[in-house]
């Protein structure tokens, strides 16, 4: 396990990070090739690394920098790993860079998220097919017109896996944003107007639940040409005033991540 | 959800006219080359840029309806389509290759799409993603690979221009076409065509399942019924999967 604190050592990864020479250790997830399995797990939260690799057949502490918390192993002999994004789309883009950098070849984020449909209850998980890009990170990549879509092949492994494991799902878009707090106390907002209108809009337009990583994981993605999906289980309803205790969250939190772990398994190892 | 239209103004057709799968290509002169790999089929009339028939395959009951060119249009059709009773539509349409590596014949089916038109920004802003029905691209790509096509998977743009996209050079906006097509040339937009976006945008927004095949680079009649057959035999086997069988 490696870590950088002083100040010189980091601005000589950042000289590193800018060379093409992707044997270097990147700058912020502290990885280098062989560091990692090609199939990643991305939960939002570096307090959640360990309770993922909890259920892996065995697991190791790879690197540990910033938001970004790095454990790899195996699941029923497919090499499999997980690093955390932190919140937000900014450090996610810098999270799917560098690990693909280093090899990593599909992404999967695992993530809690706030109902938006009645039928969106809490306890359920929702397989993501695609996102609402409304969030700065991704329009610095591509231009707003275009989609963020999960990798076809991706979503059609998580949902054979919710099935074979009998988890109900919900197939569907959702929404990723910036502000948490814009989405919790959106009249408090100077754009509140804006920020009612909007919501208004992806409700009526299907949308499943909202959450902060996964347009920029989809939009990244398609980019780097790497495999992309995403499960977020739905922890909240604002409007119902509803949210998981703490057992609940971690029962189905476990049933989440069995659920992309058995996915992981229709996948090929990429080397 | 749906609003109840007053009446019918544009298709040639009402209710009891439609099946619950729907082809949609763009020319209403392909209308009849597609349904010439339909049994009993019935030519139900046409009105402006709608032409309209019904058939059946392997029993299926299948509508073929054109949209015109473009996404206006393409917006009118669907929305009165799904008002008559369809569920289920797949486009079969035309495209140019973006990154150049296409050749003629190519097929190609659209995961999602580009919102480079503006029809669907008056129903949604932009934000939301343009997604074809996971369940209408998987049995495509299971019918394509049935049949012994290669076909080819991935992100399609729509556009409103055509000849923004063939003549880039001669429209006063030309840099801001340029840079837009690098950017989809690096995000790794396999084809460009004129309907998808508003098609999977209003699929979303009304809960009806949509997706679309496109030929590259050619439009001559054998390719147009090769995706007709991977559709045809897409839609038998949707048909069955919804009756458990």
């Amino acid at each position: 396990m490696s870590k950088k604190d002083g100040v010189e050592e980091a601005i000589g990864g950042l000289l590193d990070a800018y060379d093409d020479d992707k044997e270097a250790i990147q700058y912020h997830v502290q990885l280098k090739k062989g560091d990692i399995a090609d199939f990643v797990i991305m939960p939002g939260d570096p307090g959640r690394v360990e309770f993922i690799a909890d259920h892996f057949d065995k697991a190791e502490l790879v690197a540990e920098n910033r938001e970004y918390k790095t454990m790899t192993g195996e699941y029923k002999g497919r090499p499999v790993a997980v690093t955390s994004t932190g919140i937000g789309c900014p450090s996610t883009a810098i999270a799917v860079e560098e690990l693909t950098n280093v090899g990593a070849r599909t992404f999967v984020r695992l993530g809690t998220s706030g109902a938006m449909q009645e039928y969106t209850r809490v306890g359920e998980k929702v397989i993501a097919t695609g996102a609402v890009r409304y969030e700065g990170t991704s329009v610095q990549y591509m231009p707003i017109e275009f989609p963020a879509v999960a990798s076809h092949d991706m979503t059609m492994a998580l949902k054979d896996s919710a099935i074979k494991n009998n988890i109900a799902y919900h197939l569907g878009i959702v929404q990723s944003k910036d502000s948490f707090y814009g989405q919790h106390n959106p009249e408090k907002m100077p754009i509140a107007e804006e920020l009612k209108q909007k919501w208004d809009a992806w409700v009526k337009g299907g949308v499943l639940c909202s959450e902060m990583e996964a347009a920029t994981i989809f939009v990244v993605g398609s980019y780097r040409k790497v495999r992309t999906g995403a499960v977020l289980l739905v922890a909240g309803d604002q409007a119902k005033g509803e949210s998981l205790s703490k057992e609940e969250y971690k029962d189905n939190m476990s049933e989440s991540v069995k659920m992309i772990l058995d996915s992981s398994l229709d996948i090929e190892v990429e080397e | 959800m749906f609003n109840k239209l007053e009446q019918i103004k544009h298709l040639p057709i009402g209710f009891g006219d439609i099946a619950r799968y729907v082809i949609v290509p763009g020319d209403p002169n392909r209308v009849p080359i597609i349904s010439e790999l339909l049994d009993d089929v019935e030519h139900q009339g046409r009105n402006r840029e709608f032409n309209a028939a019904r058939g059946s395959y392997k029993g299926v009951q299948v509508s073929v309806v054109s949209t015109g060119i473009g996404c206006p249009s393409t917006a009118i059709a669907v929305e009165e389509l799904i008002y008559i009773g369809a569920e289920v539509f797949i486009r079969i349409g035309t495209s140019g290759s973006v990154d150049g590596t296409a050749e003629k014949g190519d097929i190609f089916i659209a995961t999602a799409a580009v919102r480079d038109d503006g029809t669907s920004k008056q129903y949604i802003p932009v934000e939301f993603p343009a997604l074809a029905n996971v369940e209408v691209v998987d049995s495509l790509i299971k019918a394509s690979e049935k049949l012994s096509f290669n076909s080819k998977v991935g992100i399609c743009q729509s556009k409103d221009s055509f000849f923004g996209e063939t003549e880039p050079s001669r429209m006063p906006v030309s840099d801001y076409l340029d840079s837009k097509w690098k950017a989809w040339q690096g995000g790794s937009v396999g084809a460009s065509e004129m309907e998808a976006a508003t098609l999977f945008t209003l699929s979303s927004i009304y809960n009806v399942a949509a997706g679309a095949i496109l030929a590259l680079e050619t439009s001559d009649e054998e390719t147009i019924k090769n995706m007709t057959s991977i559709v045809l035999e897409s839609i038998y086997h949707m048909e069955k999967e919804r009756n458990n069988e």
